[in-house]
């Protein structure tokens, strides 16, 4: 500005001087009217501009009415006034008034300007400084962003009004102006001043916040400089990298090898630039631990784009890095456990693949979930199924269905399906079990059906080849009974012949004679024997078997008493048997002679009868004869019971066993024998009990 | 024993034997005879009807299966319409369940071949001396 090159009187260099003395902004305003009014001015204000409301509001006066005050109270819009033309145009007028007789009135807007940038925008280079803007803004005010770009300082606006002095000449109005002029100078500097005085109590707040908050965290936080030099750091982190008071040489090695550590860490980290992390392990310092940690950096910048540092936060993972190893035997551990669940389901798989019955498995509401191969071929798949297929399914449907609302865990019951390739009735039997869920449910049932053709065909054999054996026994006892009956009349005769001869024989032949009677007598046995086979003279009908052993019994009581053996008897209640009573007596007589027999120097027969039930319809009842004679050969039990095998030589028939073999089957019934030489021999007959 | 053994009321029992076998049927005969009894003997049904009927029979022993489809049933019969209280003995080589109830029925022994000599000698004893008594009581 060049007016204020202008020489300066004695009593503009004395305004200045106590301008220049002022230490505070807010103190400008008074000194500055009070050297308005030292120019001979009658009256002076001075209205500042509240950005935010457009308030434009006096501020500070000397010889002012309230009356004048409240008529330079108006507004930054109201532009009829002179004070927002002034304002706007940021140029200096002095207004004339209409009315000859009021004074002049000068206005000098004062406003933060310099010609110079502030010190942020000077390092910033190219930053635009509001106090440069306006400086050169000469034409209008900006009304807008009255904040600095830079400093963010928010820039002040206020308007000087003098009553110029009656007969002012242009010289007075450049001296006001040019005491103005210098009044906004010093102002600016003092707001600039103050601005920055302000800005470093606050960067200090900020500062021991950021101190407090890095102290406050439990991990170590450093800061380095771009030559990774420590610029400062937490307390955490001095744990790792500042030797204590009282050192220890161990200390002194674990903080040197920390530092060597952190800082090649850095180093690596710094060239790649960005945000990095990686581990890395730390000696603590004071506890001598080893502590695994994650660092990671970030560098750090000037408001320029310089690079200042690093900033780097240290996280303890060893608690993370043993819960992540945890985790990892954990997986492992399930992995294996998967892969056991895995080999079973395969292992069940196969089983399930080679049964060789078809196997449905059904869920809750008995609708199919699974078939194996068999089952397919019995029920068809979704692409063509035959009316077979469906015939099965729906007699399966019904009996499954039945099954998984019922209140068994396990069923069975037989079906009939026709396989669908041989178009064969097949018999099986339907074998099922219930699958729960954790609550109870049913969740699945399986169905397991077993093919009873086999079977069916095994026992069909066994009933046939037993038949087979009752009718060659009684083909065997036909063939006998003829036998013995064309024997009998020749045999008749002979047997008469030699009793008639009994007192005829001369001394010498009596032995030929006694041999004649004793094979005739022989014979006549045999053929009483078998035609005790054939003879059908007795009833078929209910008998009680304990009566039959009481009879036998008391049949051969003198016998048995003669021959030294003592008889026990132990007969428990019984049902009626079905059968002929007779046949089961020569059973029994046969069983007791021989008893007797194997008994030469005496002993014990124990005749038992007991029940057994084999289920809810069958019963058996079992008769045992047990004698404490000589026994029986290995070697004869497999032949004792064929016709013609006898141990008794000249007074057995060989046919005792076989009769009683055969008579005990045609009641279907078993006869089993039990035999230790030198201990006695046990046989047992089983008896069907008549069905009540 | 044996002389006396035919011997009742002074004079021989006469017991006769029929029996389709010739040479059976002759040695029951002689047999008898040689115990003491008066014995004739009948080789067929006709010839034992005739014997009846011509003789004083004690005792009938009777085979019960005589030639062709003769039975000894028809025999007995016969036998009991002349005298009722007729002891009769049965032999039978082998019985059915139904000739076994009709002998239960007819109160008739029945005797299974080959028969024991001295059973069968002991029961015509029995059999001729119930009936003796039998008479005697009836007068």
């Amino acid at each position: 500005m060049a007016s204020l090159q202008m020489p300066m009187g004695k009593s503009s260099r004395r305004s200045a001087l106590r301008l220049l003395g002022i230490e505070r902004s807010e103190e400008i305003f008074p000194v500055l009217l009070e050297e308005v009014l030292a120019l001979g001015h009658p009256r002076a204000l001075v209205a500042e501009v509240n950005f935010e409301t457009s308030e434009i509001k006096p501020v500070a006066s000397l010889n002012c009415s309230r009356h004048l005050l409240q008529r330079f109270h108006s507004s930054l819009f109201a532009m009829e006034t002179p004070l927002a033309q002034v304002l706007h145009s940021l140029q200096p007028a002095r207004v004339h008034p209409r009315n000859r007789r009021s004074p002049d009135y000068y206005y000098y807007p004062l406003i933060y300007r310099n010609r110079t940038a502030c010190w942020e925008a000077e390092r910033v280079r190219g930053g635009k400084c509001i106090a440069v803007e306006n400086f050169h803004s000469r034409l209008k005010l900006q009304l807008q962003p009255q904040v600095c770009g830079v400093c963010e300082m928010r820039a002040y606006a206020a308007m000087a009004v003098v009553e110029v002095k009656r007969g002012a000449k242009e010289t007075d109005i450049v001296e006001l102006r040019a005491l103005l002029e210098l009044a906004n100078r010093y102002l600016s500097r003092l707001f600039k001043v103050e601005h920055y005085q302000n800005r470093m109590v606050d960067l200090e707040t900020t500062i021991t916040q950021m101190q407090t908050v890095m102290e406050s965290m439990t991990d170590p936080v450093i800061l380095t400089d771009p030559q990774h030099r420590v610029i400062t750091q937490n307390k955490a982190a001095a744990r790792y990298f500042q030797l204590p008071e009282e050192v220890s040489e161990g200390r002194v090695r674990a903080v040197e090898l920390n530092n060597l550590l952190f800082s090649a860490a850095l180093s690596s980290m710094a060239v790649s630039g960005t945000d990095s992390s990686r581990d890395m392990t730390l000696v603590d310092a004071i506890e001598g631990d080893e502590v695994l940690f994650e660092a990671v950096s970030a560098p750090s910048f000037a408001p320029d784009g310089r690079r200042t540092g690093m900033v780097t936060v240290l996280r303890d993972v060893t608690d993370l890095r043993r819960a992540d190893e945890e985790l990892r035997a954990n997986y492992d551990k399930l992995r294996q456990a998967e892969e056991v669940v895995r080999q079973d389901r395969d292992r069940l798989n196969l089983v399930i693949e080679n049964v060789g019955d078809p196997i449905i498995v059904c869920d809750r509401d008995a609708k199919i979930a699974l078939l194996d191969p068999l089952a397919h071929e019995l029920l068809g798949s979704r692409h063509g199924r035959s009316a077979l297929h469906v015939r099965n399914q729906a007699k399966l449907d019904a009996y499954i269905t039945k099954f998984t609302y019922s209140f068994s865990d396990r069923e069975s019951a037989p079906i009939q399906l026709t396989h669908p390739g041989t178009l064969q009735e097949v018999e099986y039997d339907a074998r099922s079990g219930k699958i729960y869920d954790e609550r109870g449910m049913v969740a699945y049932t399986v169905t397991v059906l077993r093919d009873l053709t086999a079977v069916r065909r095994l026992e069909q054999l066994k009933l046939e080849r037993r038949m087979l054996e009752m009718e060659k026994f009684a083909a065997a006892g036909r063939l006998a009974g003829t036998i013995a009956h064309e024997v009998n009349n020749p045999m008749e005769a002979i047997k008469n012949c030699i009793f008639l001869l009994t007192d005829q024989i001369k001394p010498e032949a009596a032995p030929v004679y006694d041999i004649l009677k004793g094979e005739t007598e022989r014979v006549a046995r045999i053929v009483r024997q078998m035609l005790g086979l054939y003879r059908n003279t007795d009833q078929v009908g209910n008998f009680d078997v304990n009566a039959v052993v009481e009879d036998t019994l008391l049949l051969f009581a003198r016998q048995l008493d003669r021959a030294g053996v003592h008889v026990e008897r132990e007969l428990a209640a019984l049902p009626q048997a079905l059968g002929s009573a007779d046949q089961i007596r020569q059973v029994l007589s046969n069983l007791v002679v021989n008893a007797k027999d194997s008994m030469s120097n005496g002993g014990v027969l124990r005749v038992r009868t007991r029940l057994v039930r084999k289920d809810q319809v069958r019963q058996y009842i079992m008769v045992s004869v047990a004698d404490s004679g000589c026994g029986i050969a290995k070697n004869m039990v497999r032949t004792m019971f064929e016709p013609f095998v006898t141990t008794k030589g000249e007074r057995g028939t060989g046919l005792g066993l076989w009769i009683v073999k055969g008579i005990i089957e045609n009641h279907g019934g078993k006869l089993r024998v039990h035999s230790k030489v030198g201990q006695g021999t046990v046989f047992s007959i089983s008896l069907p009990a008549a069905v009540q | 024993m044996t002389k006396e053994r035919g011997i009742l009321m002074n004079r021989k029992c006469n017991i006769l034997v029929v029996d389709d076998e010739p040479n059976v049927l002759l040695t029951y005969r002689l047999i008898l005879q040689q115990q003491g009894y008066a014995a004739c003997a009948a080789i067929s049904s006709e010839e034992a009807r005739t014997a009846i009927r011509d003789q004083e029979i004690d005792l009938l022993l009777c085979d019960l299966s005589l030639e062709k489809q003769e039975s000894g049933f028809d025999v007995i019969e016969f036998a009991r319409k002349k005298d009722p209280l007729m002891p009769v003995v049965l032999l039978t080589g082998y019985a059915t369940p139904e000739a076994n109830d009709r002998a239960q029925q007819l109160a008739i022994p029945v005797l299974f071949k080959p028969i024991d000599i001295k059973e069968l000698l002991d029961m015509i004893s029995e059999l001729l001396k119930e009936n003796y008594e039998q008479h005697e009581a009836a007068g």
